[in-house]
């Protein structure tokens, strides 16, 4: 035993072996782990880093919220206060829970409360670090310009960052914070021996980093907006951010409390129902009115690019989801039926998902061309209808064919324009083999029997359809519907090959937009900034979907 | 099955439902194939013919796809592609198979918790992660011992590392029965030799999956190859077809050609893996 060398000591016995099991399994999992680590999560810190600066192609000065500003008007303020607001309610939810589970254990945490502090100090001190680390290291870059590729002079540039003098200060208090958290904490889980001690830490230290980021960002909102104020003083003008906000939340607070009144009124079934539901409905009636009249305003200094760009993602979304779905399940419940070739139908309808949509789309522009000859404009004529400019077409569907039977449609009601239209299609086209085969295996899912039964009771083939498969296949249908919007804001390569100047913008969405921002006019900064909003608006919907579909969805 | 039909119908109304069902199946294969057909067969005409309103050739231009070739430069942007999907494809199946692996076989502190926060790098917008990557990308080739940009690394490193590809095969060996790996184990067989010798024999599914989506994801991406490239050295064939299209877009029968060249490698691929990739894009769609 004793002649064993230190590594054969510590991978031997039960404990030893655990050990290799766990650097067996982060051995598996790093090469992946660092990669999405340095590719799709560091970079979400690093866009907002580059969103608070100025910064075309290089690095400029730190503006704050400015960009942001310029892109939704004070809307900005208004989030990043209510983003504040919302990390304290994040507090006083997770004191809630460590209290209940304080009374069901009867346990007294308080003493957790030390380590579980210098925790959250840790990650601040660190993020401090990261900031003050971060331009430094990127500036390595311009300072090896012109040497010689060499590993070591690299290193020696990277070490130089780390030490300048804005930094290591930063990197010294995390290093003693962590050290003095990691002892502390060891120290609390031996002291106090509990079952729970651990998960009370880390509630703790969940709420306590809520604290401090809450209490931060209504700091530096508040900087911000004073900012903002002095500068309008000076040039005699006034933001009107404060009655904005205090507009704004009234609005809220107000909807959510008619929208509570009004749940209350749903549970009792007393009298006061009717008076109790008039007044939830009132209440979230003047809420209501006051965020829609306050809205517009609070965002008119912002930049009408952002709301063009929702607009058409909008329209995209509702043009080609619900079809694409309708179509699929139709074309899935006539292949269920096991028909002679159904198998063939089903891979030729699949074609137009792997086809490479550049490639397709390329195709389709030629189809729809503006040429009197093109295939599309052919086959208007056939039908004795004028031939269109498709794609070069900015007018707004409904309105055009208002002009063909001589109906003048007014500009809010005009609809996609017809350049929009033929990216639908393409859409539509390319998503339906998809959409069906998943409902196809969705079909498979529902158990024969209970279509038998409902044969036997009686129920005609619509009613089977309407009362059996259809509910049994909403999971299916969210699933799909969840994926083919998310498909609609991430949609680019074909918009891009589909986009024509002559369009007037009208085929861009959010993405679109963000991408020529960033690539044409090279404000990265403002980009990114636009890039955070969209991020927000699919969040938003994510969460708001998760709640009203996701209840009624039925899991048979 | 169509017995048991026939006798709660009659014949001919069995029939005439039939009847409707496979004109409404061949109006939907219609449109799924009338742009390849359109395609097609503008393809092999002069230009002329394309540019007028025949639906056929009158006489075949087989040509057409040399000059396509030829003007496009699609030799050299070919092989760009290949080689460009062949890098990302074995580091991100590789990466892939052993992560996955790991989160579903093999118990760990703190697995749960990066999974999760892994998966749900999935909600991020491309447009958030392009300008931060971009930066990077650029930082890295200024420092690293060779340049990224215009250069292989920019264009497969950072996708090689997919959540997507590690969730599919991590629901597929989380079924892989725990009795095989007692067994293995009694064998003296260590993780390393049950993943290749049994976990991966069994999930040749997914990994064609993976496989085909991949390929089709390198073999469309646009934004971030435009990005990264300015020269043709390392340009990919989606950037190649869009510049070709960009140059030669009133010679309709060439572009037509240059995008049917475009197209071929996937669809053999496509028709030679089109029963497991269905059937396992139907699977892991519907776990989600």
């Amino acid at each position: 035993m004793e002649n064993k060398n230190f590594l054969q000591r510590t991978f031997t016995g039960r404990r030893g072996r655990r050990l290799k099991e766990y650097l067996t399994a982060y051995l598996f999992i790093a090469p992946a782990t660092i990669l999405i680590f340095i590719f799709g999560i560091f970079p979400v810190f690093f866009a907002l880093y580059v969103s608070l600066h100025r910064w075309r192609i290089v690095r400029g000065d730190m503006i704050g919220l400015t960009n942001y500003v310029n892109a939704v008007g004070n809307l900005a303020y208004v989030v990043a206060f209510f983003l504040g607001i919302g990390a304290l309610v994040g507090v006083y939810i997770v004191v809630k829970k460590i209290i209940k589970m304080k009374q069901e254990h009867h346990d007294q945490p308080w003493v957790t409360m030390l380590p579980a502090f210098l925790y959250a100090v840790m990650v601040f001190s660190f993020l401090n670090w990261f900031y003050r680390a971060l331009p430094e290291v990127l500036d390595i870059a311009f300072k090896l310009r012109g040497l010689e590729r060499h590993e070591i002079v690299f290193i020696d540039f990277l070490l130089d960052a780390l030490r300048a003098e804005t930094v290591l200060p930063a990197w010294r208090i995390f290093m003693l914070v962590l050290l003095a958290s990691l002892v502390v904490g060891g120290l609390v889980l031996r002291l106090w021996r509990n079952r729970n001690n651990f998960k009370y830490q880390a509630y703790f230290s969940l709420g306590f980093l809520a604290l401090g980021a809450g209490i931060g960002l209504l700091a530096f909102t508040l900087g911000e907006v004073n900012a903002a104020y002095s500068a309008a003083l000076a040039e005699g003008t006034d933001p009107g951010i404060w009655p904005q906000v205090i507009s704004i939340s009234s609005g809220v607070i107000l909807l959510a409390g008619g929208w509570l009144i009004w749940k209350q009124a749903e549970k009792q079934y007393s009298n006061g129902l009717f008076w109790l539901h008039l007044l939830g409905a009132l209440v979230l009636l003047v809420g209501g009115w006051l965020l829609i009249g306050e809205i517009p305003t609070i965002i008119a200094a912002g930049d009408n690019k952002i709301w063009d760009g929702l607009k058409v993602t909008v329209f995209f979304s509702l043009g080609t989801v619900p079809f694409q779905l309708i179509i699929s399940l139709f074309l899935s419940i006539l292949l269920f039926q096991k028909l002679i070739g159904s198998n063939v139908f089903r891979i030729i309808y699949f074609i137009p998902y792997v086809t490479p949509s550049i490639a397709s789309a390329t195709v389709f522009q030629q189809m729809f061309s503006n040429r009197q000859t093109a295939p599309v404009n052919m086959f208007l004529r056939s039908l004795g209808l004028p031939p269109q400019q498709w794609l070069f077409e900015p007018r707004g569907i409904i309105r055009i064919i208002g002009d063909m039977v001589g109906f003048s449609v007014p500009q809010w009601a005009a609809g996609p324009s017809l350049a929009l239209v033929v990216i639908m299609l393409h859409s539509i086209w390319t998503f339906v083999g998809y959409n069906t085969v998943i409902y196809l295996a969705g079909l498979g899912n529902i158990p024969k029997e209970l279509n038998d039964a409902a044969e036997v009771d009686g129920a005609s083939g619509w009613q089977v359809f309407r009362h059996v498969t259809f509910p049994l296949l909403s999971p299916t249908t969210y699933f799909l519907s969840l994926i083919g919007v998310i498909g609609t804001f991430k949609a680019f390569n074909t918009i891009w090959i589909f986009r024509s100047n002559l369009a007037l913008g009208t085929t861009d969405t959010l993405s679109l937009v963000i991408f020529l921002e960033f690539f044409e006019k090279l404000r990265y900064g403002y980009a990114s900034a636009m890039a955070f909003v969209l991020f927000g608006i699919i969040l938003t919907l994510t969460l708001i979907n998760n709640r009203v579909q996701g209840s009624r969805v039925f899991y048979g | 099955m169509v017995k048991q039909r026939k006798k709660k119908h009659s014949l001919s109304a069995m029939s005439r439902k039939n009847l409707i069902t496979y004109l409404i199946l061949f109006a939907g294969a219609f449109v799924s194939l009338i742009p390849f057909i359109w395609m097609i067969s503008t393809s092999l005409m002069s230009l002329g013919e394309a540019l007028g309103t025949a639906f056929f050739p009158s006489q075949l231009h087989f040509e057409n796809y040399a000059e396509a070739w030829r003007r496009a430069q699609f030799s050299e942007y070919f092989i760009n592609s290949i080689l460009i999907t062949l890098i990302t494809l074995s580091g991100e199946l590789t990466f892939s198979i052993f992560a996955a692996y790991a989160f579903a076989r093999i118990e760990f502190p703190g697995r749960d918790l990066i999974f999760s926060i892994m998966l749900s790098t999935i909600m991020i917008p491309a447009m958030v992660l392009i300008i931060p990557n971009f930066l990077t990308v650029t930082w890295l080739g200024r420092i690293g011992p060779i340049p990224w940009i215009n250069n292989w690394p920019a264009l497969t490193i950072p996708f090689m590392g997919s959540i997507f590809s590690i969730f599919l095969l991590k629901q597929f060996f989380a079924q892989v029965p725990d009795e095989l790996f007692d067994a293995a184990q009694i064998d003296g067989a260590g993780h390393l030799r049950f993943l290749f010798q049994v976990v991966l024999p069994l999930s040749k599914a997914p990994l064609m999956v993976i496989l085909v989506l991949s390929f089709i994801g390198t073999w469309n991406s646009l934004a971030w190859p435009m990005l990264v490239t300015n020269t043709p050295d390392w340009r990919p064939i989606s950037v190649g077809l869009m510049n070709f299209v960009d140059e030669a877009g009133q010679l309709v029968n060439l572009t037509m050609a240059g995008a049917f060249i475009t197209i071929i490698p996937i669809l053999i691929i496509y028709f030679f893996t089109q029963k497991q990739f269905t059937d396992s894009i139907a699977r892991s769609g519907l776990k989600g």
